[in-house]
């Protein structure tokens, strides 16, 4: 029976293609648009202006503090009620951008605080605006400090794509979800789904961990 | 008591130990010395086997250091070492530093590791600090109960791995005080440092190294004002005008 | 939108949220002892050093990291019966919540065993203790005061988590959300609810991290 059912899954493994490609497709959007809104989010946050650092503390706080599922649930139902009707794979990039860039965020907003005061008063006082200051003595030190939990965050956001399932986008997930009911070796399905998620996110798994020893020796 | 025999050591192709030969006898206090990066601090964490050697021999009171031996535990508890930055353990008090090793090494008592733990410190003029935590005192302070933790286990070989060199120089003193103390007790000594003063004082022997070899080696007289090398010779002037 | 935000509903349907509030407490206790359990157990045979259990230690780890947690649920909620096992859905959830969460929790051991200096390592060699002295005395100790902050923060992922067991009808908080929308078809007044409860625990398991953030970390002061 295993043997009959394994010639099955096989045969329809463009179906499963299908769904690494949506994943692959909805992963890449959604880092993309969560890197930049995370940076503004991020950059934001660490400023003096305490206004802008609290509304950006409570749109942190109220995505960390909730589970994505729900913040879909929100997104896809209540959306709608509010006459703003958005289709699942849109409401899908939609809360990974919302979900993804308020933890950038807090990854940029901690790069940032950790630089020194020194180096603002020096870049200040060398006469630099306050982009000239970001862009070429903050940022490119805070890096040191962003990039390896920026980059384990985005195995997490690949992960949690899989949540997007939910509201019916055809991706990874849902395909092995679909296929169960008819191929019900939910074993040899959802081993197969997790070897093609592992085969996008241990790259990057890998590369984390590099990164994170690279910049504890400097 | 100590004996070093064509001992050599590499960190990958740099070669860290070039063929040492060293005796050390009991009573004796020797001085190390040499530019950093000359092999001095490797040389004396091989004594207690906190560095392997790749060839060569290491006797520290007729037992072989560089062999697998059971009893590394208890040549360990005879020979005390002092850090350049001290290691106390952080979560523990002084008094708990210090009784540590006693109390699991050596499986004495509490009581009995307790009261020699306070004599120790009692030795390094900290009677009134087994209290406090190593955050809450100055680097001098804190090298001095290391001191007293080395101590502790009653050790017949004291080494020192740079004692003062990460202190603040005021602090350098009250340390440099407490090792002279040791060394009139007649206690076995190694020291890897750049203190001449100290040198000159107690040093029954000071050792020059220069790319993991023992350039020279004399009395600290003899070694301060006239070294026979022109390396030593460039090294004195350094450290003295520094 | 406000304006017919229906709070009567809300109140009619609040003795459910407690329940599921309730539930989702349950279960994120339970599946949090019995993943720092499995952490433990995970990181010990990952830094072992013997070959036989370091090798499946690590595929467990990297394995479930690499791999989404819905993924994993569905994995054991359609693969578990194939195997004959029938169990109900919340044992199965706790048992994925367990293996996830057991996972991340072994990582974060290893890496406060880590942090601590090697100088500690060392003073603790040369006055002789040996290695279970070392690790219980001297590495252990400041380990976990490294390791408490992060490992609260692996609990608020956890109830968070816990969350994507409504999927396969665990009847937690998540859950009762959903079947206030389906019965009154309100999910505004559902999943902000709902929100609004894991906002609460979400802020209590936060202040407890961020207080011991401040306490618990010892540094060797120089």
């Amino acid at each position: 029976m295993m043997a009959f059912y394994f010639s099955r899954l096989v045969e329809i493994y463009p179906f499963f293609l299908k769904g690494l490609l949506m994943t692959s497709k909805i992963a890449f959007i959604s880092l993309i648009s969560c890197t930049l809104i995370g940076f503004v989010l991020g950059i934001a946050r660490s400023s003096n202006n305490l206004i802008l650092k609290r509304v950006v503390g409570v749109y942190v706080a109220f995505v960390r503090g909730t589970p994505f599922v729900v913040q879909i649930f929100i997104i896809f139902f209540i959306l709608p009620e509010w006459g703003l009707q958005l289709e699942a794979f849109p409401a899908a990039l939609l809360a990974m951008a919302i979900m993804g860039s308020a933890f950038i965020c807090e990854i940029v907003a901690g790069g940032i605080n950790s630089i020194p005061k020194g180096q603002w008063e020096a870049a200040t006082s060398s006469g630099l605006t306050l982009i000239q200051q970001l862009r070429l003595v903050i940022v490119p030190q805070a890096m040191k400090v962003i990039l390896p939990p920026l980059v384990g965050q985005y195995v997490l956001l690949i992960k949690d794509t899989s949540v997007v399932s939910v509201i019916g986008v055809m991706e990874l997930t849902r395909v092995g979800w679909v296929t169960v009911v008819r191929i019900p070796e939910g074993l040899m399905v959802f081993s197969l789904v997790g070897v093609l998620y592992f085969s996008i996110s241990y790259p990057l798994i890998l590369l984390s961990n590099y990164l994170e020893r690279r910049m504890a020796v400097q | 008591m100590i004996e070093f025999k064509n001992v050599n050591k590499w960190f990958g192709k740099l070669h860290v130990l070039n063929n040492i030969n060293l005796k050390i006898s009991k009573g004796e206090v020797l001085v190390i010395c040499g530019p950093s990066g000359s092999g001095k601090s490797t040389l004396i964490r091989c004594i207690n086997r906190l560095e392997k050697i790749q060839d060569g021999e290491i006797i520290v009171n007729s037992s072989l250091v560089h062999k697998k031996s059971s009893n590394l535990t208890q040549l360990r508890g005879e020979i005390g070492f002092v850090f350049q930055q001290f290691h106390l353990y952080p979560h523990m008090t002084v008094l708990q530093n210090i009784m540590l090793a006693p109390v699991n090494v050596k499986k004495i008592s509490k009581k009995e590791a307790e009261k020699i733990s306070m004599k120790k410190l009692d030795q390094v003029g900290l009677t009134g600090k087994s209290g406090a935590y190593p955050a809450q005192l100055s680097g001098g302070q804190q090298q001095r109960v290391a001191i007293a933790r080395g101590l502790a286990m009653s050790p017949e070989i004291m080494l020192f791995d740079e004692p003062t060199s990460a202190l603040d120089p005021e602090m350098i003193g009250e340390v440099l005080d407490v090792m002279v103390n040791l060394v009139s007790e007649g206690m076995t000594m190694c020291v890897v440092t750049h203190e001449m003063g100290f040198a000159k004082k107690v040093a029954d022997r000071v050792l020059f190294m220069d790319e993991g070899m023992i350039v020279e080696t004399g009395t600290p007289d003899e070694f301060f004002d006239s070294p026979k090398t022109d390396r030593a010779a460039e090294f004195i002037s350094k450290i003295l005008t520094h | 939108m406000l304006d017919d935000f229906n709070f009567r509903v809300i109140m009619e349907y609040l003795p459910q949220f407690l329940i599921g509030l309730r539930s989702t407490f349950l279960i994120s206790i339970v599946s949090i002892a019995l993943a720092l359990a499995t952490g433990i157990i995970a990181c010990a045979c990952r830094i072992s050093g013997i070959k036989i259990i370091k090798y499946p230690a690590i595929a467990y780890i990297e394995i479930i990291r690499s791999t989404p947690l819905l993924v994993q649920i569905y994995f054991l909620y359609f693969g578990l019966p194939t195997l004959g096992l029938r169990i109900p859905e919340i044992q199965t959830g706790i048992i994925a919540l367990m293996l996830n969460s057991g996972a991340y929790i072994a990582e974060i051991i290893r890496a406060g065993i880590n942090s601590v200096d090697e100088g500690q390592l060392e003073a603790g060699i040369s006055s002789g203790l040996n290695y279970v002295q070392r690790m219980r005395f001297i590495i252990l100790p400041q380990a976990l005061g490294v390791t408490i902050p992060p490992l609260l923060g692996q609990n608020i992922v956890l109830v968070k988590d816990s969350a994507l067991l409504s999927l396969i009808s665990v009847m937690e908080l998540t859950r009762c959300g959903q079947t206030m929308t389906s019965e009154r078809f309100m999910p505004a007044e559902a999943f902000f609810t709902v929100a609004f409860f894991y906002m609460c625990i979400y802020f209590c398991l936060k202040a407890m991290a961020d207080w011991s953030q401040r306490k618990l970390i010892f540094r060797e002061a120089y």
